[in-house]
């Protein structure tokens, strides 16, 4: 295994908040949330799985005993439907997109319904076709308003994705909770009460 | 070429910027020394993000200090790029030249003729650059010809028209020889084209209203006098975010380099800024203003 150290981009000497620090950013970097559906999403696991095995490391290292790592909250494969749509989702997810495409188009147009659309959607997706994208996933969840994957699905497509953009605008990290974040609210919370 | 690629100046700090410089200076001495002095007139800034990006592993930047026709008395810093900068200066080439043609079958007679003159003149460079990337010279070719037939066929579907352009500049990665970098770069490239045609096609709404030329939003959504009601204005700016975003994750997921502070800049910061600023209008005076300022 390469220098933990340098994986996570910190000299030996750093403290461990710094440790810590970095270790905080690169994870929030290669989330799974931001690669969700990406065809890049197994070099995103990779890497966050790098970086977690480093950490581990680096704690190992300093307090000479086992450390629990950082959590990677892996994708969840949703659910699996039907026979045929099984197949097709399979075949998106391993990235065979032309068998996926073939399925798809060879269902019947009274047949399709809102797994239909959604797997479409998922395809367009992985393809990068992301105005229909949007337009099949946003169906799908009109048609099946109760299927939370749908819904999930369809409320990342209308805010236009993730993305970390390191200390510059609004990298869209709205989703994830920042203990910052909580820190200020309950400092307010506390001015308020006083 | 489009000039939508551009660092937010703003955000760089001192020395990114002159290395930018640097960069943009060295790729026009590229195309001069690869391709003859009148390849220069395709420099642009897109092909320098390009040749940047091409150099994102490169372990030192050398530069030299050179005197040229734009700025004869005082020498400048040029960055001495390598083989990344060739690349780039070839691929531009050959996308102008392809870009050309299109443009000569779309105008009147006049500017047409403009056209022809102007690839005449590049033919040399063009044949050139062709030797010595003939599998981006076919697959330009190709890409924009199933582009000129979906623009004759006055298609909406907005995603295969912008698809058959964003295709294009994958295939400037082919030089990278490890293969998941080289993934990253069809990923990061796709969008990044993705992004300039769909952007390129909304600043171009209300011109190609009044000329009567194809483009692709007017095809997809309901236009009034070249211009998209707001609910569609917001649809189409959350696809170029996304767009925007995905470019961002793949980047994300290359090694860090010399260039990562430019790069960074650009991909993170002025690709969504640029997106604003053209939604607004505003974006044609801040180009304005980058583009006298070089070639002072």
């Amino acid at each position: 295994m390469s220098d933990p150290y340098k994986v996570l981009g910190v000299s030996p000497s750093a403290s461990e908040d710094d440790v810590k620090k970095a270790y905080r950013e690169l994870a929030r970097k290669y989330h799974p949330d931001n690669y969700h559906d990406n065809p890049l999403s197994d070099l995103a696991q990779e890497k966050m799985k790098e970086i977690n095995e480093a950490y581990d490391a680096i704690l190992r290292m300093r307090n000479g005993g086992s450390a629990g790592g950082g959590s990677t909250g892996g994708a969840s494969g949703g659910s699996y439907g039907s026979g045929k749509y099984a197949q097709i989702r399979m075949a998106i997810q391993t990235g065979n997109l032309a068998q996926a495409e073939q399925m798809l188009n060879a269902t019947r147009v009274t047949d399709r319904g809102a797994e239909w659309h959604f797997l479409m959607g998922s395809l367009c997706y992985r393809k990068g076709w992301l105005d229909q994208a949007r337009q099949h996933i946003q169906q799908a969840a009109n048609m099946d308003p109760m299927n939370r994957e749908y819904q999930a699905a369809a409320q990342q497509m209308n805010s236009g994705g993730f993305a970390y953009r390191g200390g510059f605008g609004d990298g869209g990290q709205r989703g994830c909770v920042d203990p910052c974040d909580c820190c200020t609210a309950l400092l307010c919370l506390n001015c308020m009460c006083r | 070429m489009f000039g939508y690629i551009i660092p937010a100046k703003c955000e760089l700090k001192v020395k990114d910027y002159d290395r930018f410089r640097a960069a943009y200076c060295g790729l026009c001495h590229s195309l001069k020394r690869h391709y003859g002095p009148i390849a220069r007139f395709v420099l642009n800034f897109d092909f320098t993000f390009l040749a940047i990006l091409l150099s994102y592993d490169a372990e030192t930047i050398p530069t030299d200090k050179k005197r040229c026709i734009a700025h004869p008395f005082r020498k400048r810093t040029c960055c001495n790029g390598g083989k990344p900068f060739r690349r780039a200066a070839g691929y531009s080439l050959i996308l102008t030249r392809w870009r050309l043609r299109d443009a000569i079958a779309d105008s009147g007679f006049l500017k047409s003729l403009f056209y022809r003159l102007l690839a005449r003149f590049l033919g040399r460079a063009y044949r050139k650059a062709t030797h010595d990337f003939p599998d981006f010279d076919t697959h330009c070719r190709t890409q924009l010809e199933c582009l000129r037939i979906l623009e004759a066929q006055n298609s909406g579907d907005l995603d295969r028209v912008a698809d058959a352009f964003a295709q294009i500049l994958p295939h400037a990665a082919e030089g990278v020889t490890n293969e998941t970098e080289r993934r990253i770069f069809a990923e990061l490239l796709y969008h990044i084209g993705r992004w300039i045609y769909i952007i390129d096609a909304y600043d171009d709404l209300e011109q190609d209203k009044q000329t009567g030329n194809y483009n692709s939003l007017a095809a997809r959504f309901n236009t009034t006098d070249g211009k998209l009601p707001d609910e569609d204005k917001d649809w189409l700016q959350t696809t170029l975010t996304h767009s925007a975003n995905r470019t961002a994750s793949a980047y994300n997921l290359l090694p860090s380099g010399l260039w990562s502070p430019i790069l960074e800049n650009i991909i993170y910061l002025s690709i969504p800024s640029v997106t604003e600023s053209v939604f607004n209008g505003r974006f044609r005076r801040r180009l304005g203003r980058w583009e006298r300022k070089e070639t002072l």
